[in-house]
């Protein structure tokens, strides 16, 4: 009798997870897209940069080396709770040379055109994408490990 | 000059063509840290499969970085090594680039989904 009840509660689980894991990649799906669509618009607009300043103007040639001087990532992820993957944000520091965070726009031009500074903002929008696709990505990970354990365990019954 | 000493958070890196290693630099997310390494990679036609993985294997094994960006055409290259990649941590997250859009069939995450219903699927 316990066991037809664990097996109709494991049973209850796995519903449960399965439907999690369709709505997360539904959300997997539509993350990515969103990121494909802002790279897109980001790349349409470096596109238009390099029209108008020259092919080479926006080029990995402009972009640092292991050659080049230490510097600091404007952006990072920092987790929301203190867990080993709690969900996680970005955060941005502001440009300050004398700490090395660097202004990235100033390696392809002194004088950035409003195409490359719209173009910037794009990337900021995809990287703020990414983040949350992340979360979205972990979640999906953890419910197919969850079903998993449980399909193997319901096995075992 | 210690430059990276009490930094709160942790890296996103780039493993993708020039656009998409462009912009994301330009949204600010890299960094050459005190041994000199960058946390991305430039891929273009005369870079070498090996090179990829050893890149992707490199940022791995760094405990700064919590997300790996990598375009699809080249997480297609190295997917043995992208699969085997279980662990939450860092994170690999495959993108389109320019030239190739997003394709939800290839998709590391979403092939293993499918296997939960279709196991044969994860035995090509």
């Amino acid at each position: 009798m316990s066991t037809e009840t664990d097996r109709i509660a494991a049973g209850q689980l796995l519903d449960s997870l399965y439907l999690d894991m369709f709505h997360l990649i539904e959300a997997h799906t539509q993350s990515r897209i969103d990121i494909e669509r802002t790279n897109s618009s980001g790349a349409i607009l470096l596109a238009r940069t390099k029209f108008q300043q020259g092919g080479q103007a926006i080029s990995t040639a402009q972009i640092p080396t292991e050659n080049s001087a230490e510097f600091n990532a404007l952006c990072r992820v920092v987790s929301v709770a203190e867990k080993k993957w709690a969900e996680i944000s970005v955060e941005r520091h502001a440009v300050d040379k004398e700490k090395g965070y660097m202004e990235p726009l100033h390696w392809f031009s002194v004088l950035p055109p409003l195409s490359l500074r719209n173009a910037m903002d794009k990337f900021k929008k995809c990287i703020e994408i990414v983040a949350e696709s992340t979360n979205v990505q972990r979640e999906l990970s953890a419910v197919l490990s969850g079903i998993d354990r449980l399909r193997r365990s319901v096995a075992l019954q | 000059m210690a430059l990276h000493s009490a930094i709160k958070g942790k890296l996103i890196s780039v493993i993708g063509d020039e656009d998409t290693c462009v912009g994301f630099l330009l949204g600010g997310v890299g960094e050459i840290n005190k041994n000199r390494h960058p946390n991305f990679m430039v891929v273009d036609k005369n870079t070498a499969v090996s090179e990829i993985e050893d890149c992707f294997k490199r940022f791995l094994k760094r405990d700064d970085i919590d997300i790996i960006l990598i375009n699809q055409t080249y997480a297609e290259l190295i997917r043995h090594v992208i699969d085997a990649h279980t662990s939450p941590v860092p994170a690999v997250l495959e993108i389109p680039s320019k030239d190739h859009p997003y394709d939800a069939s290839k998709d590391s995450i979403l092939r293993r989904a499918r296997g939960m219903f279709n196991p044969e699927d994860l035995v090509r």
